[in-house]
């Protein structure tokens, strides 16, 4: 190694001066990257992280109406567990009373705002249908007529 | 002359001691800059995919008294996707190792969309055992080929028992 590579990096005072050209363009390519996934509005919605939501080509943006989670073990409402799917698919009854008594609530609870009758459900991917549709059939008798459900939007 | 130009001009190292582009103010702006874009930065993209209930299930419906018009629907099963109209299966379209055939399910719904004017309208049908991302996959599949109102619907386990 030669004396003058030793002394890179060195100004006329003797203090070490780090070379921040690298730096500089790690810093740019993670603000591209970041400036690409940047959103004003956000997610109005925060989706369960006890569950993988589907993929789809959707691109309606979701509004924060009531929630409903469907995971691969529970049912829950505002975080709150309501029944197991176990529970639900050993019924034969299409209608889960407890899961209809809390839907009732929030019906009521929504009938002046803008969410009224509206429900977005979040369920895992993997969800038999059967599930589904006990579930929807219960929060319809409710009276929620206006289903969404909540997808991860495929790239 | 080339090479008299290149004599003539001072080595890098001598420039970089004369010219010294000072740049911690714009790493400043940069660090601010990140850190302000990764508190607003969203890295999974969510959205809603919209559908209606059957008149027997969708409480607003309950008061209709006309008996309600056949829909082309798509009935997702284990076994087989069929493209129905009423009590007519216009396609059937099996299963290939339990990997439902999308692919062949798109064109179908193109020549049927073509063939006759469903309004935009269709049904997605499914049997219990199927997971709800291939029902999403098919509602997916349905506004792609042009059918803007899907509705989903549950399916008889054999429609062989009903006929």
């Amino acid at each position: 190694m030669k004396a003058r590579d030793l002394h890179k990096g060195l100004d006329k005072g003797g203090t070490f001066r780090p070379q921040l050209t690298s730096l500089v363009d790690i810093m740019v390519i993670l603000l591209f990257f970041l400036i690409q996934s940047f959103s004003v509005e956000g997610n109005l919605v925060t989706p369960s992280t006890d569950l993988e939501l589907p993929l789809s080509d959707a691109s309606k943006s979701p509004q924060p109406y009531c929630n409903l989670h469907i995971t691969q073990t529970q049912v829950l409402v505002d975080d709150e567990v309501i029944v197991t799917n176990q529970k639900i698919a050993s019924s034969e009854d299409f209608m889960i009373p407890e899961l209809f008594k809390m839907m009732k609530a929030q019906a009521v609870k929504n009938k002046d705002s803008l969410s009224k009758g509206k429900l977005i459900i979040q369920a895992d991917k993997e969800i038999p249908f059967a599930i589904v549709k006990k579930v929807m059939f219960t929060c319809s008798k409710a009276g929620f007529d206006d289903f969404k459900v909540l997808v991860v939007q495929e790239e | 002359m080339q090479l008299k130009f290149f004599r003539a001009s001072k080595p890098s190292e001598t420039l970089e001691d004369e010219i010294e582009l000072d740049i911690t103010p714009l790493m400043n702006i940069f660090i601010i800059l990140v850190a302000f874009l990764v508190s607003m930065a969203i890295f999974t993209r969510l959205a809603i995919v919209e559908f209606t209930l059957p008149p027997n299930v969708d409480s607003s419906m309950n008061n209709l008294q006309e008996k309600p018009q056949p829909k082309l629907t798509v009935r997702l099963d284990n076994h087989y996707v069929g493209l129905v109209l009423g009590d007519k299966l216009l396609d059937s379209l099996p299963n290939v190792n339990s990997v439902i055939p999308f692919d062949s399910l798109s064109k179908r719904l193109l020549v049927r969309a073509s063939e006759t004017d469903f309004k935009g309208e269709i049904v997605v049908a499914s049997v219990d055992q199927i997971p709800f991302k291939t029902i999403v996959k098919a509602m997916d599949i349905c506004r792609g080929a042009g059918f803007s109102k899907v509705g989903l619907s549950s399916a008889i386990t054999d429609p062989g028992v009903s006929e």
